[in-house]
């Protein structure tokens, strides 16, 4: 390891980890370099329980996938927002390419909590039929692509910039 | 542990959302202290007149604007702004449309006051388009009511009844000081949690008063019920305030609650405790009595029309019902859902625009962290994991 430098989480790191965080609480499957992960979580008081699949195969990028209940049927078959695919549902949680998320970082403390921050402003879209949450939401061809992906987190990930947080 | 401090974040949310709406239903300050100006300058015009029966009026105000419980009317906006033209000292017994003419004559000989005032029944009304309305009752002091009552015109203009604005308001108030006893529940939340510090919500919007409150949601409630059935048969506000006020005092003074909310569902619930009911004669009656002044039977057009009495128990199931629903409620939407159709839509999105836009705050100040069964909020607890800045990204497939 190059000093400086933060080493990529292993999927069995990340699986304890999601383990560990009472906000993900749920069970998973720990496989040879990968993880599936269900949780229950719910963004609000007010707000249902929710159902999530994280996917996740070291070098790759974690996957949220909404299960349950079905977000296109609340929707009244309106087109959800902010989402990789439409069924089922696969979340878009952070702008790619930015380092908003990198490897290093634990899947329980930065996906799973923009997840709930997702559904929060789905239950209000629901409501106004307007996205709250901000963000971007390009066409197409600028989304990420599985082969871009996997050329750029492949191995250790870049020196932090000095404005990151440390790691927990 | 968790499913607890859900449900105490659950009530502590409705009631912050139940807040709001009130918040963008009644007068705002600035309305308020613009009416204030208006009806104190009435109060010169009048104390400046030549007719020394006028000279002695006081201007004061009476009703929701009084006891701080205004509802804006549906599909207006213009506030309704109940004032009192009161002669303490007639010198000789005046007629109700004596009084109200001399009042009228005054008032007309404005020029401003002349273009904007219309003819009531037995009011004065000052139209301020798109701001309020002041209506001016005239009034005489009651001279065998020990309470310091009034006499306002009846309906019909004929004759004096019996009423007392200003005692209503006193004991109005006075309820709406009395504080209710809560169980401890955040004492209860921290043990549960073994000790820790458990506080995530600690700049929480209560009710500003649970009183007034209480009458505001009841009368909103009531104003959308009614609004696709006859109207006439809507229980007046005074009712509405009285039960609402007498239940209130009955239910602090009796018990004790879990929840502001559980608070305000059972003041609804004891509401018709305080109709009083007589069968003797063979044929039901009800009393609603105005306890500041002899005499005066709120509750007095139901007798006439029993069908009043029925609207207004069929309405109050109604309300209790959907105050009663919100904690089942499981969804924004279906929250937005279920009040939109109790309180009407608007006051609805707005209330819970609030509630979103606190979270997108602490957001964008980088203080939100989710927490296991509570999900978003704005201080550590147990469990919480802080929300790192994030940037909704997405195609459309």
């Amino acid at each position: 390891m190059v000093l400086g430098r933060r080493r990529a989480l292993t999927a069995s790191q990340q699986f304890l980890n999601l383990q560990a965080n009472p906000l993900s609480a749920g069970c998973g499957e720990l496989h040879a370099g990968s993880l599936v992960w269900w949780c229950e979580v719910t963004p609000y008081p007010l707000s249902r329980y929710y159902r999530l699949r994280i996917e996740f195969r070291q070098g790759d990028t974690p996957e949220v996938f909404a299960e349950s209940p079905d977000l296109k049927l609340l929707a009244g078959g309106r087109r959800l927002p902010h989402v990789y695919r439409q069924d089922p549902p696969r979340l878009c949680l952070y702008r790619p390419r930015t380092y908003e998320w990198q490897p290093w970082m634990r899947i329980d403390q930065t996906i799973v909590p923009w997840a709930i921050l997702w559904l929060f402003y789905y239950e209000e879209w629901l409501v106004s039929d307007d996205w709250k949450g901000g963000g971007e939401h390009p066409h197409a061809p600028e989304v990420e692509t599985r082969s871009w992906k996997r050329r750029r987190y492949r191995g250790e990930s870049r020196a932090p910039r000095h404005d990151e947080a440390a790691p927990a | 542990m968790y499913a607890d401090q859900r449900t105490v974040m659950k009530n502590v949310q409705l009631v912050g959302v139940l807040e709001r709406m009130c918040q963008g239903l009644e007068l705002t300050d600035s309305q308020f202290e613009l009416a204030k100006s208006r009806y104190e300058g009435v109060g010169r015009w009048l104390a400046d007149a030549e007719d020394l029966l006028i000279r002695t009026v006081a201007i004061y105000l009476q009703g929701s604007t009084a006891i701080g419980t205004t509802v804006k009317p549906i599909g207006s906006n213009e506030h309704d702004v109940d004032l009192v033209a009161h002669v303490s000292e007639p010198d000789h017994i005046i007629s109700p449309p004596a009084l109200k003419a001399a009042i009228g004559n005054r008032l007309r000989a404005n020029c401003h006051y002349a273009r904007i005032l219309e003819e009531m029944g037995r009011c004065w009304r000052l139209n301020y388009a798109n701001e309020f309305h002041l209506d001016i009752t005239p009034s005489i002091p009651n001279p065998i009511c020990g309470r310091g009552g009034e006499l306002v015109p009846d309906k019909e203009l004929r004759d004096w009844s019996a009423s007392n604005p200003k005692g209503y308001k006193a004991l109005f108030l006075e309820r709406a000081k009395l504080i209710p006893q809560m169980r401890l529940m955040k004492g209860r939340i921290a043990a549960d949690s073994a000790g820790s510090h458990v506080e995530p919500y600690p700049k929480q919007v209560g009710f500003k008063g649970i009183l007034p409150r209480t009458v505001q949601l009841a009368k909103r409630h009531r104003d959308i019920h009614f609004q696709n059935l006859d109207p006439c048969l809507a229980p007046i506000s005074v009712i509405v305030t009285t039960l609402t006020s007498r239940s209130y005092e009955f239910c602090v003074r009796n018990r004790i609650y879990d929840s502001e909310l559980d608070l305000l569902c059972d003041v609804i619930r004891c509401m018709p405790f305080f109709i009083q009911i007589d069968d003797s004669t063979g044929r039901r009656r009800w009393f609603i009595w105005n306890e500041t002044t002899d005499n005066e039977n709120f509750a007095e057009k139901w007798n006439a029309d029993p069908g009043r009495a029925q609207a207004f128990y069929s309405w109050h199931g109604q309300l209790l019902a959907d105050l009663e629903s919100l904690t089942h409620i499981e969804g924004l939407d279906m929250l937005a859902k279920q009040l939109g159709g109790a309180f009407g839509r608007d006051p609805a999105a707005q209330a819970l625009d609030g509630m979103t836009e606190s979270v997108s705050t602490a957001r964008r100040t980088n203080r939100l962290v989710a927490a296991p069964a509570l999900g978003l909020g704005v201080s550590a607890s147990s469990g919480s994991t802080p929300v790192r800045a994030n940037t909704f990204f997405g195609s459309d497939d």
